[in-house]
């Protein structure tokens, strides 16, 4: 009897897990990881992330694809301009929506927000590039989510951190 | 025959995306990116519009008059650059899309200056057939510099209501009336 709650557990964790990532978010993790010679951190239980917030719903959020890459050099860098070809990895299927740069106090940083509609659901593909860590999030959002980001796109894409945590 | 009509289809297809995007943010621009502390750009297609709109409550009057306001637009870009210091940027860095603005299809409808503030607002209007059919608003003071593209029906006046939302920053354009000095600009270009 212990082994079907078990079983249950195992197959979420999978079935979470097994929802691949839209094509053109791996094509922006290549792009970095192509750029800056390096490989995405690995999250440990990433899969056990999705299925709480399949369930939960965090900040509107249902689903999540998530790659962060850390201690980027600028030595590595290949030197190709970044903006263009995360446009090209992203493709015409995605509309841009928000690109905020700011250099603030020696801190720079850009984030590319995309979003696409897959029937009636909203993707958002978030690019954000500080001077030594990236980060790509793919994000299914509620409406009441969405909303917030349509509401005012500058100010959620200065803070988006804010909708993941 | 059949070559002309391939390069007149073509030609076609070249010219129609220049038309729905109307007004091009001029790559002078871009340099400008790299001396601002910060760039914003949004872009609201007509789609995104819709679903923005969709979120708004009839029952609130504020928010109902926002949703029908919408419902006229097509489109909605918006460039804003801050720099840390003033001076970062020239008229000239505007000029490219001013000319754009200067076309018989553009009236500038409305310019304030403030010189305690040192901030200028200037507000483009675009008809087509006797409809308003978008409005460009150039905002520039010391230390930050906005261009609002805004593509459909809209009255100069509700840009205002829009201020605020969907990255369109809060302006204060003043009382609206005709730019006597751009009707007089265009009549001495013809």
């Amino acid at each position: 009897m212990r082994s079907l709650p078990v079983a249950l557990i195992a197959s979420c964790l999978l079935g979470a897990g097994a929802q691949a990532a839209d094509r053109e978010f791996t094509e922006v993790v290549r792009v970095i990881c192509d750029e800056f010679h390096t490989r995405p951190t690995s999250i440990p239980m990433f899969g056990l992330v999705n299925l709480v917030t399949a369930v939960v719903h965090p900040a509107g959020t249902r689903h999540i694809d998530l790659a962060v890459f850390e201690h980027l050099s600028d030595h590595d860098r290949q030197g190709r301009n970044l903006p263009e070809s995360i446009l090209n990895a992203v493709g015409r299927s995605w509309k841009p929506f928000v690109q905020v740069r700011s250099r603030r106090d020696g801190h720079e940083e850009t984030v590319f927000v995309y979003m696409r509609q897959e029937g009636k659901e909203w993707k958002l593909l978030v690019t954000a590039i500080e001077r030594d860590e990236a980060t790509v999030v793919q994000l299914l959002l509620n409406p009441d989510a969405l909303a917030r980001w349509l509401a005012s796109p500058e100010n959620s894409a200065r803070h988006w951190h804010g909708d993941t945590d | 025959m059949k070559t002309f009509m391939k390069f007149a289809v073509a030609a076609l297809l070249a010219v129609l995306p220049l038309a729905a995007q109307d007004i091009k943010m001029p790559v002078g621009l871009d340099k400008l990116a790299e001396k601002a502390s910060e760039v914003v750009d949004v872009s609201l297609d007509g789609a995104l519009l819709q679903l923005a709109g969709r979120f708004l409550s009839e029952k609130d009057p504020d928010e109902a008059h926002v949703k029908h306001l919408m419902g006229g637009l097509k489109g909605v870009y918006v460039k804003s650059f801050e720099f840390d210091e003033r001076g970062q940027y020239k008229e000239s860095d505007v000029e490219e899309l001013r000319a754009q603005l200067r076309s018989p299809a553009w009236a500038r409808i409305v310019t304030t200056r403030s010189k305690r503030e040192g901030e200028n607002a200037e507000v483009y209007l675009k008809t087509e057939g006797g409809q308003i059919a978008g409005l460009v608003v150039i905002v520039a003071e010391p230390k930050e510099l906005t261009i609002v593209n805004i593509i459909g029906s809209i009255r100069p006046e509700d840009i205002r209501d829009l201020g605020g939302r969907m990255g369109i920053p809060k302006i204060d354009i003043g009382p609206i009336k005709n730019d006597k000095k751009d009707q007089k600009d265009k009549e001495n270009d013809k």
